[in-house]
């Protein structure tokens, strides 16, 4: 598609979140993230760095900010003044949060991000201009600019470590923004064979990489519209909806709450990825 | 791009390496991902080798001894990542960021590729052939009692030739150094429990009460025990477990514990015997023995509040059965020991041995079982150096010139040595002071067996396999290399053997029935083996002793503060760097500290009330001092340390090793000073004090926290929810 009838036809292209006559079918990817289970350790991080062919930019460029984790764990603590931090630390895996309504689609110049059909907010690397207003509008900070091109850069990609390279993931060159994707390919893969064998992939088929690694199984991934997936039901139990900006179980007065919440979900974004929240023990 | 410098003929060739292509049975062809793709044996791998199409193999993980099992993407001959496989009861499909980056040892543009021998300050390519005679030639004529042999720990059929091949020199001289090590931990455990590693029970516990041991990060098996963290997170009926954690510098698993608690450096014990005091349920010599611990003493030499350890306690007896843990925070001390011992009777005046603390099983090979070592065994052989007894010295998987505590001088003493020879992956800082450096196959590309100190359901032996062809001609794996220096010395005995393949082959078979592998025939026991790339062995569950008593506990008095070296001097072992061996691994450099979120440096950790006290800000350089030396790094301004002491991590700092590692930060282990352990002859890790002092200089933090730093700034990014509020028992 042109970009021109990609303009023209707008509103086809940029689905919101799901309206009546466009559902997700047969898949909506979505992830629920466990923040009791979660222990900070990376194994995410530096799996996705394995499986996405991500560039290490060294430590003067990370100073500049222009580190290129898809997923990093932000680390926060109480900032009520106490004198240690007794109730441990809050760590939080962070990755595109693939918004249904993504606030980095509506600014794109020339429509390289977009919404994909299963829900993912998919980045077109040669589409691509580098203008970085995508970035500038994503609430959540996850989007990495290429500002050189690592894969012809000796300290950061060295002849024998490009025999590495996941040769189902384009590599980057500079001038192109790059975020966590899903892992796409796995998913493309799966739904290939899937379509081959006349049925929709099954749960439990495909993982993405930082899921796969996690330790502690903090992280689950699936198709919300199969109501047989872990994250269809984490969901559901969680009372979290996917199309609503305010979910109706924090307007009731139940003493016992959910953990189930999306990241800055008044911003109108429709993340994909719930969080549930971490737990600490009151009688200690 | 995708063949680069590789033939992919030559691959095909290696696959064919045992000569037999057999079909199999029951080996479990795993679909993954795609369901397209299969784990296959690596001797039958030529049948599968499409290009385009994934095939994976079984192997294990070298990059900690903890054992899991990995499960390696091949493509067109190339290994391109590293799942866990999902059959191993240590990992069950999970692997740490250590493991991960398993690919960037393989791949390292900076591994030593040829044999090299010293010319002056040069290292001079030579041939096998001549580095061979050349061992021969300096061995010859030589006491076995003059030669040494240093390595890390080493466990399978490696450790057993290894053995014979010391044997043939006549030496009893094997010095087993891991400088991280529980070293003082295994000793007390053989007192409480009469093992040195029983197996821990996270998953049965409803409190973890951990003093100071980084299980979810650095401490024996973290992958296994992450998992069964996870369990006991979740609990039973929404019962969800309670971690507590005592340690004066918060590690990754203080960091997630429902209470953190920054004792005094050094007073574990002591806060161990004040929690038995306050439950008032010993007898005997214990009650005698816990009497003088009451809460007030304990809380003036603790730190921890009355009511907090009246909470403590209270939970304990409400909660059970429990699990008390000693870590390196504890037995770090002069008097570790004994700290250790108090938490471990901890442990038993709770009556939680035989519930969350069994017996282990161990694999019925004792010979295969792994060695293990810590610094006491590095001491005896720097004794040795200093007297100028060795006059050939091999070096194997230890870095002792980085890691040795810089009281130890160990690098002077080394030069004393006669003929040094280093098997090494990378021109580390202990290879470049050697005479002779033998080149490494990666453990991607070596043949082995491996077997863990620590098992979980049943006990295994760990296949080790290579996962694609050499990529450097000249690299040796350590089992071929010992092969052939043992046949200078006992040619017919292990002529039959070509290389360690046929020997790891032949020795596998011999024992095939042991290894479950009775009325199978040869090849088929042997594909299937390396297509599980575990032999799961039902094993011998020891017993443990069930012996309670307090006798020869003492902790010592209170010490009074140094006023020249006021602060305790923590280093601090991360998960991803560990003693830094794989330092130049990049994805391990830029990986943030989970803690800090620093990369790429060293820093020091002070406590904010400190830092005010001392006129410091975040980045602020100082100078931190000991007794043997110093060391200049950046501030970085941190809640999770005791006042009294600083922190900073070791792993870092390397002068040599290659491109990711040399030059980045500061070596810890530099300004260590040598204090003992007094039962074990350890090195107290945490005994070294220091004073730091401003240099004016000041540097930018490169770390990935933001502006805000670790505050949310009242918005719910990352929330949090007390367990009186939610109700756990409906999740999925
Ligand atoms: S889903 Fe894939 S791309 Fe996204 S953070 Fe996880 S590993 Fe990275
Ligand atoms: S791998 Fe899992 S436990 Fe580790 S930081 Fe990521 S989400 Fe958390
Ligand atoms: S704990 Fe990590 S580094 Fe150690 S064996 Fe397991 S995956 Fe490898």
């Amino acid at each position: 598609m042109s970009v021109s009838n990609l303009l023209e036809n707008w509103s086809q292209v940029r689905h919101a979140h799901p309206v009546d006559d466009k559902p997700h079918d047969p898949y909506k990817w979505a992830m629920a993230i466990d923040l009791d289970a979660c222990t900070g350790c990376n194994a995410c991080s530096v799996a996705c760095f394995a499986e996405n062919n991500i560039p290490v930019v060294g430590k003067e460029r990370f100073q500049h900010g222009q580190q290129m984790h898809w997923m990093r764990v932000e680390r926060y603590w109480d900032e009520d003044g106490r004198e240690f931090p007794d109730q441990g630390f809050q760590f939080l895996p962070m990755m595109c949060q693939h918004c249904e309504a993504a606030p980095c689609e509506t600014v794109c110049p020339v429509a390289a991000t977009n919404h994909t059909a299963d829900g993912l907010n998919s980045q077109i690397y040669n589409r691509c201009i580098g203008s970085r207003y995508c970035s500038a509008n994503c609430p959540f900070k996850v989007r990495y600019f290429n500002w050189y091109d690592y894969p012809t850069d000796e300290m950061v990609w060295p002849a024998e470590m490009t025999q590495q390279m996941n040769p189902d993931v384009s590599v980057r060159s500079k001038g192109v923004m790059e975020k966590c994707t899903f892992c796409v390919q796995r998913l493309s893969a799966a739904k290939v064979t899937a379509k081959g064998e006349g049925r929709i992939v099954r749960e439990g088929e495909v993982q993405t990489a930082c899921q796969q690694a996690c330790p502690t199984g903090a992280i689950s991934f699936g198709n919300l519209v199969n109501p047989e997936s872990r994250v269809h039901k984490q969901w559901e139990a969680q009372q979290v909806d996917l199309v609503k900006d305010k979910q109706e179980k924090d307007e009731s007065d139940e003493k016992a709450v959910l953990r189930g919440y999306r990241i800055l979900e008044e911003l109108r974004a429709y993340p994909s990825v719930m969080y549930l929240e971490r737990v600490r023990e009151s009688a200690v | 791009m995708i063949d680069s410098g590789f033939d992919r003929r030559d691959f095909l060739k290696v696959l064919g390496w045992s000569g037999a292509a057999v079909a199999l049975s029951g080996c479990g062809n795993t679909s993954i991902e795609d369901g397209k793709e299969t784990v296959v044996s690596y001797v039958e791998a030529n049948d599968y080798m499409i290009p385009g199409i994934g095939v994976y193999f079984n192997s294990t993980c070298a990059q900690c001894d903890a054992g899991c099992s990995i499960n390696g993407r091949v493509r067109e001959g190339r290994v391109l990542k590293l799942e866990g496989n999902p059959d191993s009861a240590i990992n069950k499909g999970k692997l740490c960021a250590l493991g991960q980056a398993g690919v960037q040892h393989h791949y390292n543009p900076d591994r030593v590729r040829e044999p090299l021998l010293r010319n002056g300050s040069k290292g001079e390519t030579i041939t096998w052939e001549k580095a061979y005679a050349l061992i021969a030639e300096k061995l010859s004529g030589v006491q076995g009692e003059e030669i040494a042999f240093l390595s890390g720990g080493v466990s399978g059929h490696l450790k057993a030739l290894l053995g014979n091949y010391l044997e043939s020199l006549g030496t009893k001289n094997h010095f087993v150094y891991e400088a991280v090590a529980p070293g003082v931990t295994r000793a007390a455990n053989v007192k409480a429990y009469g093992v040195d590693m029983p197996r821990y029970r996270f998953d049965k516990a409803q409190v973890v009460l951990s003093f100071g041991a980084d299980f979810l990060g650095s401490w024996v098996s973290p992958v296994h025990f992450s998992q069964q963290y996870a369990q006991f997170r979740k609990g039973v009926n929404g019962q969800r477990g309670v971690l507590i954690q005592v340690e004066s510098k918060m590690t990754l698993t203080g960091a997630n514990a429902d209470r953190w608690l920054a004792v005094k450096p050094g007073t574990e014990g002591v806060l161990a015997l004040g929690i038995i005091n306050a439950l008032g349920m010993a007898t005997g010599d214990v009650a005698e023995l816990v009497k003088g611990y009451d809460k007030a003493r304990v809380s003036h030499e603790t730190g921890v509040s009355p009511g907090q350890i009246d909470k403590i306690a209270a939970l304990l007896k409400l909660r059970s059965p429990s699990l008390v843990l000693a870590g390196s925070a504890a037995e770090g001390y002069a008097h570790g020991s004994q700290n250790a011992a108090a938490i471990n009777l901890l442990n038993q005046v709770l009556g939680n041995v035989g519930k969350t603390i069994e017996a282990p099983v161990s694999v019925p090979f004792p010979q295969m079982a792994p060695s293990k070592g810590n610094t006491a065994a590095l001491k005896l052989l720097n004794d040795g150096l200093a007297a100028g007894k060795y006059k050939v010295l091999f070096n194997f998987a230890a870095n002792p010139v980085f890691t040795a505590p810089g009281a130890f001088k160990f690098k002077d003493h080394l030069s004393k040595a006669g003929f040094k020879v280093a098997f090494a992956h990378y021109l580390d800082e202990t290879a470049l002071q050697a005479d002779l450096v033998l080149p490494l196959d990666s453990a991607l590309e070596d043949w082995g067996t491996q077997v863990p100190e620590y098992m979980t359901e049943g006990a295994q032996i760990n296949i080790q396999q290579p996962l694609m062809e050499r990529l450097h001609a000249n690299t040796r794996g350590m089992g071929d290399i010992l092969l052939n220096l043992i046949k200078q010395k006992k040619a017919d005995e292990y002529k039959g053997f070509e290389d360690y393949y046929a020997y790891l082959r032949g020795a596998m078979l011999q024992n095939k029935g042991a290894l479950g592998g009775g009325g199978t025939d040869d090849d088929t026991f042997w594909n299937t083996t390396l297509t599980q790339g575990i032999v799961k062995l039902a094993g011998t569950a020891g017993a443990l002793s069930a012996h309670v008593g307090a006798a020869g506990l003492t902790l010592p008095a209170h010490a009074a503060a140094d006023e020249q070296y006021p602060l305790h001097l923590i280093p601090g072992v991360t998960a991803n760097l560990r003693d830094g061996r794989h330092t130049n691994q990049p994805w391990l450099q830029e990986s943030p500290d989970p803690l800090t979120t620093i990369v790429w440096d060293s820093w020091v950790e002070v406590h904010p009330k400190k830092a005010t006290e001392l006129g410091i800000v975040e980045g602020d350089i100082v100078e931190v001092t000991s007794k043997t030396g110093s060391v200049k790094a950046q501030v970085y301004l941190f809640p999770g340390i005791h006042p009294e002491a600083i922190s900073i991590p070791v792993g870092r700092g390397h002068d040599a090793m290659g491109r990711y590692a040399r030059g980045y930060g500061v070596n810890p282990f530099q300004i260590m000073d040598a204090v003992f352990e007094r039962e074990t002859g350890e090195l107290a890790m945490h005994e070294t004090r220091v004073n730091i002092k401003k240099t004016g200089q000041r540097v930018l933090v490169v770390k990935d926290e933001g502006s805000a730093g670790a505050l949310q700034m009242g918005r719910k990014i990352a929330a949090r929810v007390s367990t009186d509020q939610v109700d756990l028992s409906k999740e999925v």
